[in-house]
């Protein structure tokens, strides 16, 4: 028994109406009699029977859409004719995919279906395994696409040791990004041990690198002449830089003595509420925000100067630096916008950084494109200093020991003398950007969030 | 201002050259004569014969979904049976993609053309490679080609020798539509220029998909001729002895070295311009009824009987080996090997390039990457 | 060795050609009794008759097309296209027969074919004759497309070419057809698909060819007053491109700018960009850089020489990549 589905009449059409059957159930038929006539998109058409046999069924009613590939009739034997359940669909939807009942050769069935416009499926081809695990069937190209193992036949092999004169010397493998770093951390890459696929750098290698971290290439060296040299690498190569940049921009420094007795008390409040579980909160994140705030007040101290136009550039944004002192040195990645957060969304930035910067991990795009530095000098027991704004930064800020001090309070009769938290608080600016004043308003109105943390409602 | 002769009057060559009218007679012309025996005319019965079958089996392939498409020939057994009957080596036959009565004549296995119509494979003639040329699809083309392949043969020095068995000449088929295309009309500069030995054959089947011959030239396609300076002629396309008579004038005046000539067989398209087109849209079953009544198999019938040339039993016989070479048709469509992507790169050049052959290898490892079968 | 122009160079060498091999023919508007209107056909004519050396009536289509026919039956055609913008009534022909002739009879029918064509500009020509379509023909299968540079190798590649079995569209730089150069005509060439490293250099490479690399030689000449290393690569083949000298030049230096006459949008530019960002994205210092035609059709004479790439444009293509 065979059983013939509908073609695509011509050029990419998905279905077609039943106009009128040419032959009847228990007709013989021969090959090639017309047995029905369809309207298409395009025309009428007739359609020959592709067998020889006696019909023995009628899947389709006249008048119905029936879709490319879906069964019309059958054709068989006469002793067949008993086997076949007529199930004529009705107008409208067409019948699905046709059932498993196969004709002629399987290259065939494909084609019956005809060559209409494929309608595509909404799934991936499941895969073997791995992808990596299926090699190329054959011979191997001579040149792979990305594969992880194969080099190039024209790229000499990375030498250690002797390189002989004529070869030039092995090209650093990284992409853009890693450069990127690289060259913001002053790091040659030349002499970065690679750990990533194929040969290439990493940015954790670069970072690595630039931390002196653990290669005994950077150890530090035999003390010889009772002297010790240490090779001026990484992130302290960058220190150095930056700092004798600094040397440029003329500086002042301003200091105020605050009572943080009630930022403290703010303190312990934030630790008992339920959105700061989990959280260190410390005195670091309401300073940031004091920070943020007394900016919008003095833009200034946000500024930078841009040599190219020779204007002064205030941003929108706050992108605060943190210095952090980290087993590769000093460090100051920053939190993006930190004036758009409210104070647990700063907690929480600056929780999130502190094990990054502890690990070295810092992201290479948190290490630029800071426009305001804070630094927290007080864990090590200081009062303050006078800190070196961070490089192309109008100012930096930094928060000294807090200590239990007798500190007056109250006025007139009421006057005393009470133990509280006491704490310097220092700025430095770059003269050519901020003034005397700009500085001592901005540091009065941060002196002012820190004494009385409710006061910032004003700002 | 009188109009300039030759532009819309009648002129004599108008009228087809014709030796067997549509009821079976043999008629004179003064400038062309068919000169074979009757036994010659029962071949070309059954050429047609044949050939009608091929055609109406590759239709009917089409419509179980076994081809794709399928330009017929139907009515135009006669044009194409005539003509390449006039042909024979060293002559060079450049089909465009309707000739599929000229390749059965030329011994190309009917199965062979079906292969670009399935879409199992590009155009291409196992059975017969050398001598007649691909199928092309971009109207007019092949005119070009047929005429480089005639200053080919002067150069192999085929043409105007004294041992006319050696000389050749090319026929190159096209329809009235492709008239139109620039290709053509270059082709018709150039041969006219080199007086290569071409003999163009143009199936003027009345229309171009929808569009009449009207539509594609003012005046009778055959006097396009004279204004690139060489023979024009009108011959019934319906009727296999003028064709093959006026065919092998110009064919033996090629290859003497007389230059192209442009034969415009006058005959009609019955069936679609292709399975995918549906003529009831721009014309009438009145004039489908009309050439119906010139069809070329039926004259030729009549003439034969009529001449006691053959029988029913010849006839019977006949209709025997239609069924046979139907029957293997159908069987040869559907056995078609399928292709196989992998196949495509090694044939785009004579030697695969390094990239080309590392895009293949991707391509491959990438098949093998799912978990099914390769396609 | 003797010192000849190009033109020179290229008349020698299908002189040659036709003397080789006796299937080589010549077609072509004017090529035969004139010599060519740029004269590289001269006397050739003369020499091996007008059989082999034909004057095509007025049709591009018509030359490409007949020499189709002629090439199915064994011969070698070598037509010329008169100028770059005229190539288009032929690209039928050679697009959609020439180059699929061979794919679409297994293998069976080659087309061993070459198209010459004159094209680019810096000669101060009216519309249409300084033309760059290198570009639609590299993108198409089956075809192979070169361009000399210099007259040593446009008396080679010429004779290559002819011999290539398959089909060759040849670009001769026209603005260059009167520039002299050594030529050896018994040393043993390069192979037609290679590219040549004109200058080494360790800073940057430039990517050029056919008109431009003149131009280059000199951008590396000025840059080397500058103290940079500029390295010009002359790819002479645009399809197929030579892959391996383009990724080991990159490779070594880390920056590549490709100089082109021909519009940039969609150039060789393009395509040398996207397989160097596959293949070298790891030594990549710099982005590719492309300096090209801007995406115009060739403008009046006056003002080519700001629209085509020249020295300056090129040396400031290199600061900007020296300055990732």
């Amino acid at each position: 028994m065979n059983e013939f589905k509908l073609p695509d009449p011509g050029e990419g059409l998905l279905e077609a109406d039943i106009v009128s059957w040419k032959v009847a159930v228990g007709d013989t038929v021969a090959v090639n009699d017309i047995l029905l006539e369809i309207e298409t998109a395009k025309s009428l058409v007739e359609l020959p029977s592709p067998y020889a046999g006696v019909v023995l069924a009628i899947l389709a009613d006249e008048g119905a859409t029936v879709e490319v590939g879906a069964p019309i009739i059958r054709i068989g034997r006469p002793d067949e004719a008993s086997a076949s359940v007529p199930s004529p669909s009705t107008s409208g939807a067409g019948p699905a995919t046709p059932p498993a009942v196969a004709p002629a050769s399987p290259a065939s069935e494909a084609l019956l279906v005809g060559y209409g416009a494929k309608s595509g499926t909404a799934t991936r081809r499941p895969r073997k395994g791995q992808v990596a695990d299926a090699p190329p069937a054959a011979s191997v190209p001579a040149v792979a696409e990305p594969a992880p193992v194969t080099v190039p036949p024209a790229e000499p092999a990375p030498a250690q040791g002797a390189v002989a004169a004529v070869e030039p010397a092995p090209v650093p493998r990284a992409k853009p990004p890693v450069r990127r770093v690289a060259r913001d951390l002053g790091v040659d890459l030349a002499t970065v041990a690679p750990t990533g696929p194929g040969g290439t750098i990493t940015a954790d290698d670069v970072v690595a690198a630039a931390g002196g971290g653990s290669a005994p290439a950077r150890a530090v060296s035999v003390p010889q002449d009772g002297e010790r040299r240490v090779p001026l690498k990484g992130v302290r190569r960058q220190m150095f830089r930056s700092m004798t940049a600094s040397l440029a921009v003329p500086q002042a420094t301003a200091f105020v003595e605050v009572d943080v007795t009630a930022t403290m008390q703010l303190i312990d409040t934030l630790k008992r509420r339920r959105d700061f579980t989990g959280l260190r909160v410390s005195p670091l994140a309401v300073f940031a925000k004091a920070a943020c705030l007394a900016i919008e007040r003095v833009p200034e101290l946000n500024s930078r100067y841009d040599a190219a136009s020779d204007e002064i550039v205030l941003p929108q944004d706050v992108n605060l630096g943190i210095a952090a002192a980290t087993p590769r040195g000093l460090l100051v990645p920053n939190i993006k916008g930190a004036n758009r957060m409210n104070l647990l969304e700063l907690t929480r930035a600056v929780n999130d950084l502190v094990p990054l910067a502890r690990e070295g991990k810092v992201p290479p795009a948190a290490l630029s494109g800071g426009t305001f530095t804070i630094t927290n000098i007080g864990v090590f027991g200081v009062d303050g200093g006078t800190p070196i704004p961070n490089e192309g930064e109008a100012a930096i800020m930094c928060l000294g020991t807090i200590r239990r001090k007798p500190w007056v309070v109250g006025t007139g009769e009421h006057e005393r003398i009470e133990p509280r938290s006491v704490c310097t608080v220092t700025i430095t600016f770059d003269h050519r950007l901020v003034d005397g004043e700009m500085g001592s308003k901005f540091l009065a109105d941060v002196s002012t969030i820190m004494s009385d943390p409710a006061l910032a409602l004003l700002f | 201002m009188t109009e300039p002769a030759g532009t819309t009057a009648t002129d004599p060559g108008d009228v087809p050259v014709q030796l067997l009218a549509p009821d079976g007679r043999r008629v004179d012309h003064p400038d062309f004569a068919f000169t074979g025996t009757d036994a010659e005319i029962a071949a070309h019965l059954r050429d047609m014969v044949l050939t009608r079958r091929i055609d109406t089996e590759a239709t009917a392939l089409q419509r179980k979904g076994e081809l794709g498409l399928w330009p017929p020939l139907l009515g135009q057994e006669a044009a194409q049976i005539g003509s390449a009957r006039a042909t024979r080596d060293p002559d060079l036959v450049v089909p465009s993609y309707r000739e599929h009565g000229v390749a059965w004549c030329l011994g190309v296995d009917p199965i062979d053309l079906l292969g670009t119509f399935r879409g199992t494979d590009m155009v291409d003639w196992p059975s017969r490679p050398d001598g007649f040329h691909l199928y092309s699809f971009v109207i007019g083309t092949q005119t070009l080609h047929g005429v480089g392949m005639a200053m080919a043969l002067q150069r192999e020095h085929r043409v105007g020798n004294d041992d006319a068995a050696a000389n050749g000449a090319v026929v190159v088929y096209f329809g009235d539509g492709a008239t139109s295309q620039g290709d053509v009309n270059e082709a018709f500069v150039f041969a006219a220029s080199a007086n290569a030995p071409v003999v163009f054959f143009c199936q003027n089947n009345q229309y171009a998909i929808s569009e009449p011959t009207s539509l594609q030239s003012r005046i009778p396609l055959y006097r396009r001729a004279a204004g690139f300076g060489f023979p024009g002629v009108r011959v019934d396309g319906n009727d296999v002895l003028a064709v093959q008579a006026v065919t092998t004038w110009a064919l033996e005046r090629a290859r003497r070295g007389g230059g192209p000539v442009l034969v415009e067989a006058f005959t009609y398209r019955m069936g679609a311009h292709t399975t995918s087109d549906d003529p009831s849209k721009y014309r009438t079953r009145d004039e489908e009824g009309e050439w119906g009544a010139r069809d070329p198999i039926a004259r030729v019938k009549a003439y034969l009987l009529s001449v006691g040339a053959i029988d029913q039993a010849w006839l019977d016989d006949l209709a025997a080996e239609s069924e046979a070479l139907a029957e293997r048709l159908r069987a040869g469509c559907l056995a078609l090997p399928e292709p196989l992507l992998a196949d495509q790169w090694s044939n785009v050049y004579a030697t695969t390039p390094d990239r080309l052959v590392r895009q293949r290898e991707e391509y491959l490892a990438y098949e093998a990457s799912f978990a099914e079968e390769a396609r | 060795m003797s010192t000849m122009t190009m033109a020179k160079a290229l008349n020698a060498g299908l002189r040659r050609a036709l003397a080789d091999d006796p299937k080589v023919l010549l077609a072509g508007e004017d090529i035969g009794r004139l010599g060519g209107v740029f004269r590289i056909t001269e006397g050739l004519q003369a020499e091996f008759g007008e059989d082999r050396v034909i004057d095509s009536p007025l049709g591009e289509a018509g030359i490409v097309g007949t020499a189709v026919g002629l090439a199915l039956r064994g011969f070698r055609p070598v037509v010329e296209i008169q100028f770059d913008g005229f190539v288009y009534p032929a690209f039928d022909q050679i697009v959609s027969q020439v180059s699929r002739m061979r794919f679409r009879s297994h293998g069976r029918l080659g087309v061993p074919m070459v198209v010459r064509i004159p094209y680019g500009g810096g000669i101060g020509a009216i519309e249409h004759h300084s033309e760059s379509p290198e570009a639609y023909f590299a993108h198409t299968p089956g075809l192979k497309v070169v361009t000399p540079s210099n007259p040593l190798d446009a008396y080679w590649m010429i004779q290559q070419a002819v011999a290539d079995d398959d089909p060759v569209i040849f670009f001769e730089p026209k603005r260059r057809y009167h520039e002299k150069g050594e030529v050896d005509v018994e040393a043993e060439p390069l192979p037609l698909y290679s590219a040549r490293v004109v200058t080494p250099g360790t800073d940057a490479t430039l990517l050029t060819y056919g008109p431009m690399v003149r131009t280059c030689v000199q951008a590396a000449v000025a840059a080397a007053e500058e103290g940079r290393s500029l390295e010009v690569v002359d790819l002479r083949s645009l399809s197929p491109l030579d892959d391996e000298a383009v990724f080991a030049s990159v490779r070594r230096t880390g920056r590549a700018v490709v100089v082109h006459e021909a519009v940039g949008t969609l150039g060789l530019g393009a395509e040398l960009a996207a397989r160097i960002q596959q293949e070298c994205f790891y030594e990549l210092q710099a982005p590719v850089l492309r300096v090209t035609g801007y995406d115009l059709p060739y403008p009046p004479s006056r003002v080519e020489d700001g629209y085509l790439p020249d020295l300056d444009r090129v040396l400031d293509a290199v600061d900007r990549s020296l300055a990732h």
